[in-house]
């Protein structure tokens, strides 16, 4: 707790002449930074078991089922989807390298790599939607039953997180370039990202594969 | 004076000017001192609200089918007065919802935390101060949503505040009304989650030097527990409030059952799933914090160290645990494996142990105490016994085999509202009593409070313990007109009289109201900044009301919460207590420690 607090602020202070990294003593964070770190993390946790939940209803629900698909309606597509995991898994990759540079001061380069996470974003968000437009020509609507209520429900609430991860990694591509992204804006929304990722990779699993 | 962790924790946390515009200084403040008062003014309003709709229902099973007086010419003006069966369903739905959610909750959590904890702990504000600006106008937006519901066609919401479906969905409960509560729900659960992050936060990174876990105050213990319980389990009731709107506007089938023989069908019993694994950990969010409140207000009225301190902050941690592996009890009817039943029957039973560990260390602060009976102290003791008569009714309710018996019936009634709404209701009381000086500057008055207390308390005993014997006799819950039952017929002199005692319970409420006024606005002098004499550092370590930074200087902590009648301290300063952060004159810090041993 005391030591906590020593370390509190020290990173605006004049350079210790002894630092044998100065490198990773100019990364090290600020004590702001690891408030607003503890608080993303409880954030995400708290996120978590409303995604938790779902899957649980997700759960009950298909146990209760007779067949699953039923046989009167289309089973999912798994490889556009598929395709959709690499692309958010590519965009996190993205990200990761963005937040990196963006933490040495390479403005412009971290201004590119995030703005290529929030494109990736976008083409899965697309893709997506091309997901939906086919399997409601097929016959499947969020009224048809169990099934569909599952499928549109999970894959919508997780577009609308989506949808918000990119809309932040679009400004903080643009504020990067203007140099005006924090470090801790930066590396939040990037957890955040991460965690749609995640999350995707689950539903990827338990909505098309299973 | 100053240490250098204190200097530290000075540079972390600078020293803001004050806003100087009317907005930002009252309306969209980020000040966690007017954040709370904005939350305890939303909620005493609601608690007004909440109070007036449980009123109708006690006049509907004293006097049912006839007008009621005064607020029916307002409120019921197309059926003369008279409450309707719809209408009725409506009124229990929505006192349920607007006590839990829009009344105690802001009370005890948006208030007392916001408030306390950056005063308790020893910071400037919370870690996240405009996150709490939001969270404050989210649940204002919740609120205006019930509100509206009320206005709409077919009434507000009317599937019981449980919103169990398929009585809540649109086969049950059609209407814009229901979908606007559902909506409600969702949105407060949003600002919770906000508060929640923002709280557990605030204590993990923002506790003065000196203040280690140990040394917190108990009401912030209590809170914090609250806190990460909140953000846990409220995202669980944010989902099944979301599949219900889906199911709702949206035609999806999360709830609603045997669509088909082929695709299935939802399941009722998934909401019940989703509901309780909040529900039953949402009844200790909002008791750990009146834990907490009387863990601080009982030592320090009894002028005595809390007994076994480390125990009780153990028990409460234990509690939290268990909380969430119980929520199955809610469930026995439901046609649960008994095997499970069990299960959840033995966690439940399981908590009582340390709640125990939590009532008799209580009991052993207060043992040969110097008790000082203040309006606080009497609501803390009040607290003491409501809640001890909830607990042990709730004995009945774990064990499966009586259940089967008491299940929705008013015992049911009677054991949660003992709870949950008498043990936090006057451990808010404990509360608003306690902080009135600290927060608004003055204390109120002592007599009109005590008269307070004696209607509150005889009142809420007589009025639920009333519940509790009509239970008991096999009246059930949420009947329009229970007297259409022979068997409930001779239970009608024992509604009217609980009604009766509902009444004057209703209306001792309106001395609080007038002291609240009369204190804010009258003539009465500045409290001064330790009016109970008392340790903790919102009292000893900055003016009363705090100023808009809270301390001068961050106060370094050397002592736990709850020092007094320590014969070396009262030897050095005359004072039967030390506040936390107090420097005692003349080495007194090395004869404190020797007396310890």
């Amino acid at each position: 707790m005391l030591g906590a607090n020593i370390r509190r602020g020290a990173a605006t202070g004049p350079l210790p002449p002894d630092v044998p990294e100065l490198g990773r003593y100019r990364l090290r964070r600020t004590e702001d930074e690891v408030t607003s770190y503890i608080g993303m993390v409880i954030f995400l946790g708290s996120w978590a078991m409303m995604f938790a939940a779902l899957f649980f209803a997700y759960a009950v629900v298909r146990v209760r089922a007779p067949m699953w698909p039923p046989p009167d309606q289309p089973a999912l597509p798994f490889l556009v989807p598929g395709l959709n995991t690499v692309v958010i898994a590519a965009s996190s990759a993205a990200v990761v390298l963005g937040v990196r540079v963006h933490a040495r001061g390479r403005h412009r380069r971290a201004s590119l790599l995030l703005g290529a996470g929030a494109v990736l974003g976008a083409v899965f968000l697309g893709l997506q939607v091309l997901v939906w437009v086919g399997v409601w020509r097929a016959g499947l609507v969020p009224s048809g039953g169990p099934y569909a209520s599952v499928f549109y429900a999970l894959t919508a609430f997780h577009a609308l997180h989506v949808l918000v991860g990119l809309a932040a990694l679009a400004v903080l591509a643009m504020r990067a370039r203007a140099r005006a992204a924090t470090r801790s804006a930066v590396r939040l929304w990037g957890m955040f990202w991460h965690f749609v990722g995640v999350v995707w990779g689950a539903l990827y699993v338990a909505v098309y594969l299973v | 004076m100053s240490t250098s962790a204190q200097a530290l924790a000075e540079a972390a946390q600078p020293i803001h000017p004050p806003p100087t515009s009317f907005w930002r200084q009252y309306v969209f403040s980020i000040d966690h001192k007017v954040i709370g008062k904005q939350f305890l003014w939303a909620g005493l309003l609601f608690l007004l609200v909440g109070g007036t709709l449980a009123m109708l229902i006690r006049w509907q099973w004293a006097f049912p089918y006839r007008p009621v007086p005064v607020l029916g010419q307002i409120f019921l003006g197309k059926s003369g007065g008279v409450i309707g069966p719809a209408t009725y369903q409506q009124i229990f739905t929505t006192h349920g919802l607007v006590m839990i959610f829009f009344a105690v909750t802001p009370v005890l959590i948006g208030c007392f935390g916001n408030f306390l904890i950056p005063l308790m702990i020893g910071a400037r504000d919370m870690a996240f101060p405009k996150l709490n600006m939001y969270s404050f106008w989210t649940f204002l937006l919740s609120q205006l949503l019930v509100l509206a519901s009320f206005l709409t066609d077919l009434g507000s919401a009317g599937a019981g505040w449980t919103t169990y479906p398929p009585l809540s969905t649109n086969v049950g409960t059609p209407g814009l009304g229901q979908t606007l509560v559902v909506a409600a729900i969702f949105v407060t659960g949003v600002s919770s989650t906000m508060g929640a992050i923002n709280y557990v936060t605030t204590v993990i990174r923002l506790r003065a030097p000196g203040m280690s876990y140990m040394r917190l105050p108990l009401t912030i213990w209590g809170i914090w527990l609250t806190a990460i319980l909140n953000a846990l389990f409220v995202p669980v009731l944010g989902s099944a409030a979301l599949l219900l709107l889906l199911d709702r506007n949206f035609g999806t089938q999360f709830f609603v059952a045997g669509a088909s023989a082929v695709r299935g069908g939802g399941d009722p019993i998934l909401f019940q799933h989703l509901f309780w694994i909040f529900g039953h950990p949402e009844v200790y969010i909002l008791i750990l914090p009146a834990w907490g409140i009387l863990g601080d207000v009982l030592p320090f009225f009894a002028r005595k160290p809390h007994h076994w301190y480390k125990g009780t902050v153990l028990a409460m941690v234990i509690v939290t645990v268990l909380s969430a592996m119980v929520y199955g009890h809610h469930m026995f009817m439901t046609g649960m494996s008994p095997l499970l039943g069990e299960g959840f029957m033995l966690f439940t039973l399981l908590i009582s142990a340390p709640s125990m560990v939590v009532v008799l260390n209580w009991v052993l602060t207060l043992w040969r105490g110097s008790l000082r009976f203040d309006t606080p102290m009497l609501f803390a003791l009040a607290t003491m016994f409501v809640f001890g008569v909830g607990g042990l009714t709730g004995l009945f309710l774990a064990d499966i085999s009586m259940d089967l018996y008491l299940h929705d019936t008013m015992f049911v009634v009677g054991h949660f509202h003992f709870t949950m709404a008498a043990a936090s209701f006057i451990a808010a009381m404990t509360g608003i009593y306690f902080w009135f000086p600290k927060i608004f500057g003055r204390r109120l008055d002592e007599r009109l409070g005590k008269a307070h207390f004696w209607f509150t308390f005889i009142g809420i005993t007589l009025v639920f313990g009333g519940q509790l014997l009509a239970g008991y006799a096999g009246q059930q819950r949420r009947l329009f007109d229970p007297f259409q039952y022979t068997f409930i017929q001779q239970l009608r002199g024992l509604n009217r009289w609980t009604s009766f005692f509902a009444f004057a319970l209703f209306a001792g409420q309106f001395i609080f109201v007038w002291n609240f006024f009369k204190t804010l606005f009258g003539k009465a002098a500045p409290a001064g900044a330790n009016p109970w004499e008392v340790t903790t550092l919102e009292w000893t370590a900055t003016a009363t009301p705090p100023p808009f930074h809270n301390f001068d200087r961050i106060p370094e902590v050397v002592r736990g919460p709850h020092e007094f009648s320590n014969p070396e301290v009262r030897r050095l300063t005359g004072r039967d207590f030390a506040g936390q952060a107090e420097v005692l004159p003349g080495g007194g810090e090395r004869g404190l420690a020797a007396a310890k041993g």
